[in-house]
C-alpha cells in the first residue's frame, strides 16, 4: 500500500461548482485500488514544493479571486512548469485553465496576465457559455466520450496551432464556441472548462491520472473497479445531450 | 393616451390577468409566469400603477436562503394584526410573478388599496423590480452559492443589487452575521438595520461546510472567525483592515432548539414550531422587520407561535404507520442543514432524493459536491438505504457513493413514484423524501395519495408545545 499526495491549490478561493469532487473521486478510487491518499490544501502565501506531491488540482474562482491566485502562483511558476515538463499530473479546471495561458482580457476592458505556460489567451465576451457538454477525447490511445457541465464567460483561443486540445466538442461550446476544441492536453496535464465535477462521471480520466501518478511512483495497478454507477451517470448525460 | 383609455387598459390588463390566473389554477400550474406576462403585455406599467395603491409600506425580501419562509412569517404577523396585504407566492418571485400577485389581489378597477405589500424576489430580479416600485424596506437574508449557473458568479449579482439601491431612500435590513451582506452599508450609505445572533450553544468553531466569502470584501485578506452559527454566518473580523460584524439592532439571544426553536429578540420571547438554525434566522428576520413596522410584541409572538411549516418544507405524512418527511433542497447550505437534521433524528431511516436539472432547479447540479454529504456515514446517522431519483439520479448516486456510502445500499430509481414506493417499503422507521424544486410538487402528490390509500388521517402535523 502506497500513499499518494494530492495538492489542492487555493481551495478557499478556487472552488466553484463542486470541483473539489474531482479530489474526492481520486481519493476514493485510490483507496479502492488498495492505496491511501492524502489531500493537502495550499493557500495564498503558503510555501510548498511541487516535487513533493503526486498531483496538482486547481479549480476556478471569480475574477477577484483569480487575480489574487495569479500573483501568488507567479512566484512558483518556473518550478511548476519544470515539473509539468517532467510529467507531473495536473488537472486545471475553468479559471485555473485560463491562468495557464498568456492573458485574460475581461469584457470590461481589464487585462490580466497569465502564467504563460502555453501560447493561448482568453477573452471575456458577451454571454456566458452554459450547459451540459459532451466531448470526444483520446485517453491512453483509446477514444472515449467525456461529459460535463460548462459555465464560462471567457473564450479561449490557441495561438500556437501545435497545442493539443483535451477533446473535440460533440455537444456544447468548449474553448470558444467556434472551433470545436475543448481544453488543453500536455503530457499529464489537462486544462478544461468541464465542471460536473469532471472525474466522477468520467472514470477513464480519473484512472488516467491514477495510472500516471502510479507510473511515476513505480507502482502497478492491475485491478478493475466496478464502475456501474459511474457509467450510469455518464450515459444519463449522453442521453440528455442527444 | 387619454385618461379614459388608460383606465380601460388597466381594467383589461387586470381582467385578463385574473382570467389567466384562473386558467392556470384550473390546469394545476402554480407559480406560472403566464398571468403576469399577460397583464404586463396589455399595460406595461401595470405593476407601477398597482404598487401605488399601498397605504403603508412595500417590503422587498431577497437573498439566497430563507426568503419564502421569512416572508410567509411576516405575512402571518401582518395578518394577525388585521392589516390587508399583497404577497407573492413562493416560486413566483420574478417580475411576472410579482405582477400577478398584485393583479390577483386587486379589484377590477385597479384602485383597491392595501396596507402592505410583501414581495420576495430573486436576487437577480432586485434591480428590475426597483425600477417599477420603491420599497420602504429591503431585507437581505444572506448570500450563499445558489443558481450560479443562471447568473454567473455571486459577486456580479451582489454588485447589481448594490447599484440598484444607491441614491434611494430605501432602508436596508441586513444580516449582521454574513460578511457578504454587511458591507452594503459602507458602499451605499443607506440607513441600515442589522439583525444577528449572539453566541449560541449550537455554534461551531471550524466546521467544514462549504463557505462563500471567507475573504474580506474590503481588502481581500482571509477573515478570522471567532465562531460560526452556520455556514459563513458567524462572528468574524478581518485581521488586516479591522472590518468586523456590526452590532445588531435586533439581536437574537438565548437560542434553544429542543428541537423546536425558542429564543429572545431584544428580550421578547419567541417560540416557534420550526426546527433548525436556518429557521431561527428566518424568524429573527420576520420579527425584526415587524418591529420596524411598529407591530406590538404580543401580536408578533402569537403569529410566530401559530405559524406551521408549509407544504414540502419538512411536512410530515403517515403511510402505513410510518412517518415520512418531505424536504425541499436546492443548494449546498440547505442540503447540509437538512442532512444534519436527518442525522440527529435518532430513528433508523431510509432516504429518497430526487435531483432534477430543469431551469427552476438550476441546470448545473454540481452543487451536490459542495455539500458535506459525508455526514451520512457517521455512526449515529442510521441510514440504511438511499434511493437516487429524478432526472439526474446518476449524479446523485455517484455523490453518495464517493461520500463513502456502501454501494450496495444505493438504489437508482429515476422514476419518482417507483422511487418513493421503494423507500417507504424499506425497514427503517422513518423515510426522508428530499427533492429539488421541480420534483417537489410531484413527490408531494405521490405522498398525499399514498397517505390516503393507507387510510390514515393526518391527525397532527405537529403536537402542541409540551
Amino acid at each position: 500500500m502506497a500513499l499518494y499526495t494530492l495538492a489542492h491549490m487555493y481551495p478557499d478561493l478556487m472552488n466553484l461548482y463542486g470541483d473539489r469532487g474531482n479530489l474526492f473521486c481520486l481519493r476514493k478510487r485510490l483507496e479502492w485500488y488498495g492505496h491511501s491518499c492524502s489531500i493537502k490544501s495550499y493557500g495564498l502565501g503558503d510555501n510548498w514544493d511541487c516535487s513533493q506531491v503526486d498531483m496538482i488540482f486547481m479549480g476556478g474562482g471569480s475574477d477577484r479571486e483569480q487575480e489574487l491566485v495569479y500573483r501568488d502562483l507567479l512566484r512558483k511558476s518556473d518550478r511548476l512548469m519544470a515539473e509539468i515538463e517532467s510529467g507531473l499530473p495536473v488537472l486545471a479546471i475553468c479559471g485555473a485553465y485560463q491562468l495557464l495561458g498568456s492573458s485574460y482580457h475581461s469584457s470590461d476592458g481589464k487585462l490580466m496576465d497569465g502564467l504563460r505556460f502555453f501560447d493561448f489567451y482568453t477573452r471575456g465576451e458577451e454571454g456566458r457559455l452554459i450547459g451540459n457538454i459532451v466531448l470526444n477525447s483520446k485517453i491512453e490511445g483509446k477514444s472515449i466520450s467525456v461529459v460535463g457541465f460548462e459555465n464560462h464567460g471567457g473564450r479561449t483561443y490557441f495561438q500556437d496551432s501545435s497545442l493539443e486540445p483535451f477533446g473535440t466538442v460533440v455537444k456544447g461550446y468548449g474553448n470558444n464556441g467556434k472551433d470545436r476544441t475543448e481544453g488543453i492536453r500536455y503530457h499529464n496535464l489537462i486544462g478544461s472548462y468541464l465542471h460536473g465535477p469532471l472525474l466522477p462521471k468520467n472514470p477513464a480520466i480519473a484512472d488516467f491520472y491514477i495510472r500516471a501518478m502510479s507510473e511515476r511512483k513505480g507502482i502497478e495497478i492491475d485491478m478493475e473497479l466496478d464502475d456501474y454507477l459511474e457509467n450510469y451517470a455518464h450515459q444519463q448525460v449522453l442521453k440528455k445531450a442527444e | 393616451m387619454g385618461l379614459g383609455m388608460k383606465k380601460l387598459l388597466i381594467i383589461l390588463a387586470i381582467l385578463l390577468g385574473k382570467i389567466a390566473i384562473w386558467l392556470s389554477h384550473l390546469l394545476g400550474k402554480q407559480g406560472s409566469n403566464f398571468p403576469g406576462q399577460v397583464a404586463r403585455r396589455i399595460y406595461p406599467s401595470i405593476l407601477r400603477e398597482l404598487a401605488a395603491n399601498i397605504n403603508e409600506e412595500i417590503i422587498v425580501i431577497t437573498g439566497t436562503n430563507g426568503k419564502t419562509t421569512s416572508t410567509n412569517m411576516m405575512a402571518a404577523i401582518i395578518k394577525e394584526k388585521g392589516y390587508s396585504l399583497v404577497h407573492n407566492q413562493a416560486g413566483a418571485n420574478m417580475m411576472a410573478g410579482i405582477t400577478a400577485a398584485f393583479v390577483n389581489a386587486s379589484d377590477l378597477s385597479g384602485r383597491q388599496r392595501f396596507d402592505y405589500a410583501l414581495l420576495e424576489t430573486d436576487e437577480a430580479n432586485v434591480p428590475l423590480l426597483l425600477q417599477e416600485l420603491t420599497p420602504k424596506v429591503l431585507l437581505i437574508t444572506n448570500f450563499f452559492r445558489d443558481q450560479l449557473d443562471r447568473y454567473g458568479e455571486l459577486d456580479y449579482t451582489i454588485n447589481l443589487i448594490k447599484d440598484s439601491v444607491r441614491n434611494t431612500d430605501i432602508e436596508l435590513v441586513l444580516n449582521a452575521d454574513d460578511p457578504l451582506v454587511v458591507h452594503f452599508q459602507n458602499e451605499t450609505g443607506l440607513h441600515c438595520w442589522y439583525v444577528g445572533f449572539a453566541n449560541t450553544e449550537y455554534d461551531s468553531f471550524g466546521s467544514m461546510e462549504s463557505r462563500e466569502g471567507r475573504y474580506c470584501v474590503f481588502c481581500g485578506s482571509e477573515l478570522q472567525y471567532e465562531r460560526y452559527h452556520y455556514a459563513q454566518l458567524g462572528r468574524f473580523s478581518c485581521p488586516a483592515c479591522g472590518s468586523h460584524n456590526p452590532k445588531p439592532n435586533f439581536c437574537g439571544h438565548d437560542l434553544q432548539m429542543n428541537p423546536r426553536i425558542s429564543f429572545k429578540v431584544n428580550n421578547i420571547d419567541i417560540k416557534s414550531p420550526y426546527q433548525g438554525f436556518y429557521n431561527a434566522y428566518n424568524i429573527l428576520a420576520a420579527v425584526s422587520v415587524s418591529k420596524l413596522l411598529g407591530i406590538q410584541d404580543d401580536t408578533i409572538q402569537r403569529a410566530i407561535a401559530a405559524y406551521q411549516p408549509r407544504a414540502g418544507r419538512m411536512e410530515e405524512f403517515f403511510i402505513n404507520g410510518k412517518r415520512v418527511v418531505i424536504i425541499l433542497v436546492k443548494n449546498p447550505t440547505g442540503l447540509n442543514q437538512t442532512l444534519s437534521a436527518i442525522v440527529s433524528d435518532k430513528e433508523a431511516k431510509d432516504i429518497f432524493f430526487a435531483l432534477n436539472d430543469n431551469a427552476a432547479d438550476g441546470r448545473d447540479i454540481s452543487w451536490i459536491w459542495d455539500a458535506e454529504m459525508e455526514i451520512i456515514n457517521s455512526p449515529e446517522a442510521q441510514i440504511a438505504t438511499i434511493v437516487a431519483s429524478g432526472l439526474r439520479s446518476g449524479d446523485l448516486a455517484l455523490r453518495v457513493k464517493y461520500s463513502g456510502f456502501d454501494t450496495d445500499a444505493i438504489i437508482i430509481k429515476t422514476d419518482l413514484k417507483n422511487g418513493i414506493e421503494t423507500v417507504v417499503n424499506k425497514q427503517g422507521r422513518v423515510s426522508y423524501i428530499l427533492s429539488t424544486y421541480t420534483a417537489l410538487f410531484e413527490c408531494r402528490k405521490i405522498l398525499v395519495k399514498m397517505q390516503e390509500d393507507s387510510g390514515e388521517i393526518l391527525e397532527k402535523q405537529f403536537e402542541t408545545e409540551n
